[in-house]
């Protein structure tokens, strides 16, 4: 059992073990692993393979899994570390303690958006990107996307989200207009609502985060240890309410082999949505 | 919970192999030669059965050849495969465990878009990988969080996040 802390509350040694931690992941080449993994199952509502992590309904729960491996993969080099949460609605500028020199580093310059300062810079020489969507070796960031200007959340959308007492609805995917899943992982619905939460904070940082590579940024794991935060919140405002679809779907039903329902195993790890329901005996969000 | 080692799938960033020419299909459309400068998305025939253009709906197969902030984008489509064409034509090209490198797309059920086969999007000459979304719009793997009506809009969009960024050559395509 261990703490989930807020990013804006660590201290400074805790910040450098964490910083720390991350580096050495990337040096010994597991990092890149989990930047392929997420890109891997990047599976579109269009397709016919199953989509276990987004436009989904266990956007939720393959998320949390997926924090978890890397989690467990950063404890292992050091016991102390744990990933913290960013509260997007809170620390939303710029120049919040997040971007500072001694934790992830700041925007990116003008131009090619190199992220210049910070653990993560390129000519720091400990974060090369291999695999990006571009040939550019370094960390890009694009904080609010000038040239076409976009905002953070405000508290009241994720409030909006929280309200709802539907985890998810039917067709289960990036178009359910309803539900707290797709209300929160925020895909824009034409002709309704635009891009929100989760998705508009990989828009709004932009670059790397933008793309089909956006954990080779570090501060995708503090935006989604916040999403994990915000299902908890939503389990504890809805005590009755339950994840959806809570059984498999009718033969005929186009989404029956493209979705998870609770009981159904996640590759790559084959665990259900019902086993990650609950990760108060791993750790707790403080 | 029941944590497990099964973190990596796939060797990293396998390159997934060509899906040109993947899908067969009857309803075929006419295969857009040349790109001709057009600014616009020029809306196609398809030979195919009345079904095969509204089922694209407001997004058309296009082409388009134009200087957007100083890049070179251009998109043809050289296929279209109707939603519903195939429907559940194969199995799931997967052993229930993960996506494959490789595995070949379908076409989904009647209403959800095409697959987007044959198409083509290019930012300097280097391809920008396209997937689509249920409602028809699309997206790419440099704006994988939000979606676009068009392929046109859908490279600009490229194109602004980029910046002076060149798309990798060597992508590994997610579809
Ligand atoms: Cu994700």
């Amino acid at each position: 059992m261990y703490s989930r802390k807020n990013q804006r509350d660590l201290t400074r040694t805790e910040k450098k073990r964490l910083v720390d931690a991350i580096l050495e992941l990337k040096r010994s080449g597991r990092y890149d692993d989990f930047v392929s993994l997420h890109r891997q199952y990047y599976v579109t509502d269009a397709e016919s393979r199953p989509r276990p992590a987004h436009m989904t309904p266990s956007f939720f729960p393959w998320h949390r899994r997926y924090l978890l491996e890397f989690e467990k993969a950063l404890r292992a080099v050091d016991p102390r570390v744990s990933i913290p949460y960013w509260d997007w609605t809170r620390d939303n500028t710029a120049s919040s303690s997040l971007w500072a020199d001694d934790f992830l580093g700041g925007n990116g310059r003008p131009g090619d958006r190199q992220v210049m300062t910070g653990p993560f810079a390129y000519r720091q020489g400990n974060w090369r990107i291999r695999a990006g969507v571009t040939d550019d070796p370094f960390l890009r960031r694009n904080f609010g996307r000038p040239s076409s200007p976009v905002t953070l959340p405000a508290a009241a959308d994720v409030e909006r989200a929280l309200k709802d007492p539907v985890y998810d609805t039917e067709p289960w995917n990036s178009v359910s207009t309803t539900g707290f899943r797709n209300r929160i992982e925020g895909w824009g619905i034409r002709g309704g609502r635009g891009v929100a939460n989760h998705n508009r904070v990989h828009r709004w940082i932009g670059g790397s985060m933008a793309g089909a590579a956006s954990p080779d940024d570090p501060v995708f794991w503090l935006h989604h240890a916040f999403i994990d935060l915000l299902w908890t919140r939503w389990q504890k405002a809805h005590p009755r309410s339950r994840y959806l679809p809570a059984r498999e779907l009718p033969a005929g039903d186009p989404q029956r082999d493209r979705i998870f329902p609770l009981d159904r195993p996640m590759p790559p790890w084959d665990v259900a949505p019902s086993q990650l329901m609950d990760h108060s005996r791993l750790y707790r969000y403080v | 919970m029941n944590p497990t080692d099964g973190t990596k799938g796939e060797p990293a960033g396998a390159p997934r192999p060509a899906r040109r020419a993947v899908l067969r299909t009857a309803f075929t459309a006419a295969v857009i030669a040349g790109t001709g400068g057009a600014l616009a998305p020029v809306l196609l025939g398809t030979q195919g059965p009345a079904g095969a253009d509204r089922e694209r709906g407001a997004v058309g197969p296009e082409r388009f050849s134009e200087l957007y902030k100083g890049r070179e984008i251009r998109g043809t489509v050289t296929t279209t495969v109707p939603a519903g064409a195939q429907p559940y034509a194969a199995a799931p090209p997967d052993d229930g465990k993960q996506p494959h490198a490789g595995a070949q797309p379908y076409a989904g059920e009647a209403g959800a878009a095409a697959a987007v086969t044959g198409t083509e999007v290019s930012v300097d000459g280097r391809p920008l990988h396209v997937m689509r979304r249920a409602d028809g719009s699309y997206l790419s793997t440099v704006n994988h969080y939000e979606s676009f009506p068009t392929l046109l809009e859908t490279a600009r969009a490229a194109v602004d996040e980029l910046g002076p960024a060149q798309l990798s050559a060597a992508s590994p395509h997610t579809i």
